[in-house]
Order: C-alpha cells, then structure tokens, then sequence
C-alpha cells in the first residue's frame, strides 16, 4: 500500500526498541491486526462485512481509537455548526432575495452585487477574512478551536459561552457564503414568477397584493429547496474548509488528519457518511416535493 | 350605426393610455378611443396583431400596472366614472365585481400549485371579507353546475385540467361575482375549433343566464364576431377606424381597412364565402413614431395626397355610419362597386 499506514504505527510503537525481530514482530502483530497481509479483494470483503455490522475498524492515525469513536465525537460538533448555519443562510437569503424581486430600484442595487460576491467567494477566502478582522485584529473572538483549549468538556456555563464564542466565526463564515447563493437564486425565481400571467389575472380580479404575494414566494420558493437539500447533502464535504480554517474539532478536520496521516479505515468511513448523508438528503426530497408541489403529483398519477 | 341604445353599462369617452418605455419614450397604443355598451348588448373588438385590442381591454379595466399608464379620457361604469379613482378603491369595489376579464393565455392564469377553490375564496374575501368559507364553496358550486362544469373541478389543481377545461374554469372564476360587464381578450384563440365552440357557448350563456349584463369580445377573427356581439368595432393602430352593427361591417363595411380585413380571412356566411381572399400590403405604422395623416395611409389601395396631411376623425355620415375616412360614404361605395367588375 502506498505510504504503509501499518508501518508507520509500528514505527511509532516499536520506537526504542534496537531489538530489529522485536521491531519485526510488532510490525507483523499490526500487519495482522490491520489485516493488509491478505489480498486486497479479501480485505475489501472482510470490510464490507464488518461495515454491516457497524464495525468500521480502528482508525491508524489515532490508534488505539476505533473509528466508529472518532467519528462520533466529531460528527456532533459537525451537525452542531453546519445544520443551523445552513438552515440560517437559506432563510436569510430567500427572504433578501424576494425583497430584492419585490421592491427592486435600490435595494436590489445594493444586493444583488454583494450577493454575487459573497457567492463566489470562496470558502477560505470568507472564512480568512472574518478570522483576519475579528479574530486577528480586533480580537473580538478566539482564532481557532470548538472551544477554550485550556477546558477539559463539561456541562458548566463557562464551557458553555466558550462554545458559544468560538461557534460565532465559522457559523456567519458559512451562513454569508450560503446567503449570497441562495439570495440570487430566489430573487430571479421571484421576479420570474410575479411576472407569471396568473400574478396579472388574480390583480384584474381585485386578489389583495399580501395573497398574490403569498402564491409568488411559494412558488419561486420550491427550486430553491432542491438548494436546501444539496447543501444538507453535502455540507459535510462542502463546508470541510472553514472547520478546517477555524481548527473546528468537526468531520472535516477529522477527515484532514486522515488523509494526512494516511489513515484509511477512518477516509472510507467518512467517505461513506458523506455518501449516506447526500442519499439521505436527496431521498427526503424526492418525497417532499410529492407533498409541497401538486404538478409532482399529477405527473406521477399520469 | 350601432344597436338602438338602452341604459349604458359600459361607457368610455376619449380614452387615451400609452405604454412608457425604459427609455422614456411614449407609445399610445390606445389613442381617443371611445364606445359604449348597453344594458344585455355585446361589442366585439376586432383588429390585427398589435393594433392596441388587448391594451384597450387591459386600459378599459380602469386599473393600470407599469408600463401601461393611464393618460386621458374616461370610464364610466353603470353610471359611476372609475378613471380618477384611487387605485386601492377600484380593486376592491370595482374589479372583479363590477368589471371583469378573461385573460388571453388562460393556460397560465391559474396558480399552479393552488386548488381552484382556493383562489376562488381568496377573490371572494377580497371583495368580501369574512364570507364562511362553506358558502364561497356553495356558491362557487352552484355557478360552476350553472354553466356546465362539474363541481369536482374546484377540488382539482390546474394543471389536473384540460386546456379547454381550464380555459371555461377560469371564465367561471372570472364571473363568480356576478360582475356587470366581462371584457373577454381572445378567450378562444388558443384553443382548438370543438373547445372555441364550447368557449364561445359559455360566454354567450353568461349573457343569457344574466350573470353578466354587457360583454366586450375581443378577437382578430372579425367574422366570429359576426355570431356573438351585437356590435363591432375594429381597430387600427390604436385607433378605432369604424363602429357599427354586425350586420354592418360583416356585409356592409364602409372604411377600406374594414373591407380589407373582412377580405383577407376566409367567411363562411352566406354572400361571402365566395369572395376571393386577399392579404393587405405592408405592416401597420410603428406607434412610437405615427403617421401624421390617415395611419392606414401607405396600405390603403385608395389612398390619395391629402390622406397623409392632417389626422383623420372619426365621424358619422348622414345615413348613420361611424368610420375614420376622408373619402365620402357614396365615393367610397363606387370604388368598391367599380372593383367588383
């Protein structure tokens, strides 16, 4: 295998020791219990077999943890930052972006450029630049961490607020870039669909503008949940670079150190999640959308 | 000359409208038109593409979205001027229950993802607040079986509907309260011959059953007219170029662009249908920009000098017939003869 992960944990453990069939015997122990001295096709069965039994193995840059362990202590921090910040974003941009269709002249001037450039921002870029102003010069939040590193976790307050104060960056880091995408999208759904022949027909018969701005925002607002969902699929993997940046103790750091330690156990395993959470998302949509959008219906009952 | 009048239910005087563009340039696409309907009497609208007919049936409403804009003129409604309203009023006292109107493309005029009953209560509650929804039901039930629709419709989404289907829907909706004049834009152009018929049924039932009391048609299609409206007027370029009876501009027609419409589409009546069929030259004049004289002027086969110098009124002739031409009734009359043979 190629930068032998195996080697690399019977180098670390075997440090010390001079003894070269000592050094050996550990190597072949950790071959064994890693299992890469049996054809690859054989390991990948055994794999399968034993990811069915939810057994994912032990992680090698983390050993002796099993990656199961690593996993759940970070998926957590995870589903904490991204779920909310997603959510956040999404509500934000949707209604920035109808105002902007609705009253248009100004304000319309004013978001549509700031939302095309929160959009194309890249992630490190936005996550850079608010660590810079607020971490770095005006000091308002810790640079980097889940929480205070002089902490051990625990359910008191102060740890509490810690978590709190560190959240804030990485959280409006993502919220902003989530703003800027959704805000175009649902601003060019909006003024496409007020200009809809049934917007003039329910003016010509005296339908209040509050209704017919009701059936406006419902209307425009069925693409952008496709969005909603792509982002929940994928935010594990999507927003992996501001966890990254913020040293968040979350999935996407996890799965940094895994590839830089080599460690493949815990790369398939997070692999697999992203994978899981991508169907998941997608599944749950296709079944939404039978129950928010009558056209779905009457297509399928055809 | 037009039907004997009875009591007036619709009556416009002189109305201008334009269509301001984003450059600021002005276009009159409705320019000093005026008609009246009367009590249980119908006026059908006839004209060529982009001669103004749905902009005069969007400006006869009384309430005006950007680009279009009100200019001059007015509208009387059953004796009571909506022009100079306050736009808030005419949408809830005027719209919907004294004036109504059929959209072009009803393919597209419902809500997609809104049961029809639902929009059906939401125009009822704008006019009418606080009406139990039990009785919207009641009565948008008993209007739908009335003109012939099954009562499960209302349950239905649009897109569960035919296109004629959806076409009649919408012009059930547009009556639901029983408004006293229905401006009716092309509600059958879109539709195939056997749908049209039936379209064209449900409106002239509206009049029979006395749910609308006046109905303004519009269509390029000028001999369908001849079997729905008592009167017709045709347009040109945002004008009206001649008013009169049916029988009158079906088999009588006096303004050479009449003629020329009513020769250029193939009739079925009886006297017509072997009338050789012609296209009229040329394109009508650009609004922005138009002619100074006559604007039928550059198609018009009898067109001479003093056409093109001074803008042409609309006038009524001795014998009683209204048409925008500087060439007198008699002459006109032996042109027409004199090509005959």
């Amino acid at each position: 295998m190629p930068g032998d992960p195996v080697a690399a944990i019977a180098a670390r453990m075997a440090q010390g020791m001079s003894n070269a069939t000592g050094v050996q015997a550990v190597y072949e122990q950790y071959t064994e219990l890693f299992g890469t001295d049996k054809p690859i096709p054989e390991q990948f069965v055994i794999y399968l077999r034993n990811v069915l039994r939810g057994d994912f193995g032990y992680s090698i840059s983390q050993y002796p943890r099993t990656v199961g362990d690593v996993i759940s202590s970070s998926i957590g921090w995870t589903l904490m930052l991204q779920l909310p910040a997603i959510l956040v974003g999404w509500i934000l941009g949707n209604l920035l972006g109808a105002l902007a269709a609705y009253i248009r002249k100004g304000f319309d001037r004013v978001l549509m450029p700031a939302s095309l450039f929160l959009s194309n921002l890249p992630a490190f870029g936005m996550a850079v630049i608010l660590l810079v102003i607020f971490a770095v010069n005006l000091k308002w939040f810790p640079t980097s961490g889940g929480y205070d590193y002089a902490m051990v976790p625990s359910a008191s307050w102060e740890f509490m607020w810690s978590v709190i104060v560190h959240y804030q960056l990485p959280f409006w880091s993502i919220v902003l870039i989530t703003i800027g995408g959704q805000a175009i999208g649902m601003r060019s759904m909006a003024i496409y669909e007020l200009n809809a022949d049934y917007v003039k027909y329910a003016r010509f018969l005296g339908v209040k503008d509050s209704k017919i701005i009701r059936y406006v925002f419902r209307n425009a607002m069925l693409p952008q949940i496709t969005g909603l969902a792509l982002s929940i699929g994928t935010m594990v993997s999507g927003a992996l670079v501001a966890e990254i940046i913020f040293s968040y103790p979350g999935l996407g750091n996890t799965i940094l150190t895994a590839v830089r330690g080599g460690d493949y156990p815990l790369i398939s395993a997070t692999t697999l999640i992203i994978t899981w959470m991508v169907l998941l998302a997608f599944f749950s949509l296709e079944i939404l959308y039978g129950l928010i959008d009558p056209r779905i219906k009457a297509a399928q009952s055809e | 000359m037009t039907t004997p009048m009875t009591r007036a239910m619709l009556e416009v005087n002189e109305l201008t409208t334009r269509y301001i563009t984003r450059f600021r340039e002005s276009i009159y696409a409705v320019d000093h038109v005026s008609l009246s309907v009367g009590d249980g009497k119908s006026l059908g609208i006839a004209g060529e593409s982009g001669c103004g007919k749905s902009t005069l049936a969007l400006s006869l409403i009384g309430y005006y979205f950007p680009p279009l804009h009100y200019t001059s003129g007015e509208i009387i409604i059953d004796g009571r001027t909506i022009t100079g309203m306050d736009p808030d009023e005419v949408r809830k006292t005027i719209l919907g229950r004294e004036i109504s109107y059929i959209p072009q493309a009803a393919m597209n005029a419902l809500n997609p993802t809104q049961r029809i009953i639902h929009f059906i209560e939401d125009v009822v509650l704008a006019h009418h607040p606080g009406t139990p929804k039990k009785e919207i039901y009641e009565r948008a039930r008993e209007r739908f079986e009335l003109l012939g629709l099954p009562a499960s419709v209302l349950q239905k989404y649009p897109v569960e509907l035919s296109g004629g289907m959806k076409q009649r829907t919408v012009i059930a909706t547009s009556v639901i309260l029983s408004p006293k004049v229905l401006i009716a834009d092309e509600p059958s152009s879109a539709l195939d011959v056997t749908s049209q018929k039936m379209v064209i049924k449900m409106i002239l039932d509206l009049m029979d059953k006395g749910i609308i009391k006046s109905l303004v048609f519009i269509t390029h299609e000028l001999p369908l007219l001849y079997n729905v409206t008592d009167d017709i007027m045709v347009m040109y370029a945002g004008q009206v170029v001649e008013i009169g009876s049916a029988d009158e501009i079906v088999f009588d027609s006096v303004h050479p662009y009449t003629r020329a419409l009513m020769g250029s589409i193939i009739v079925p009546e009886k006297g017509l249908r072997d009338v050789k069929l012609t296209a009229i030259p040329g394109t009508p004049p650009n609004l922005k920009n138009p002619p100074s004289g006559c604007r039928f002027a550059d198609r018009c086969k009898y067109v001479r000098p003093e056409c093109r110098v001074a803008p042409v009124d609309l006038h009524e002739t001795a014998s009683g017939r209204v048409y925008r031409c500087i060439i007198p009734e008699q002459e006109l009359r032996t042109l027409y003869e004199h090509e005959k043979r």
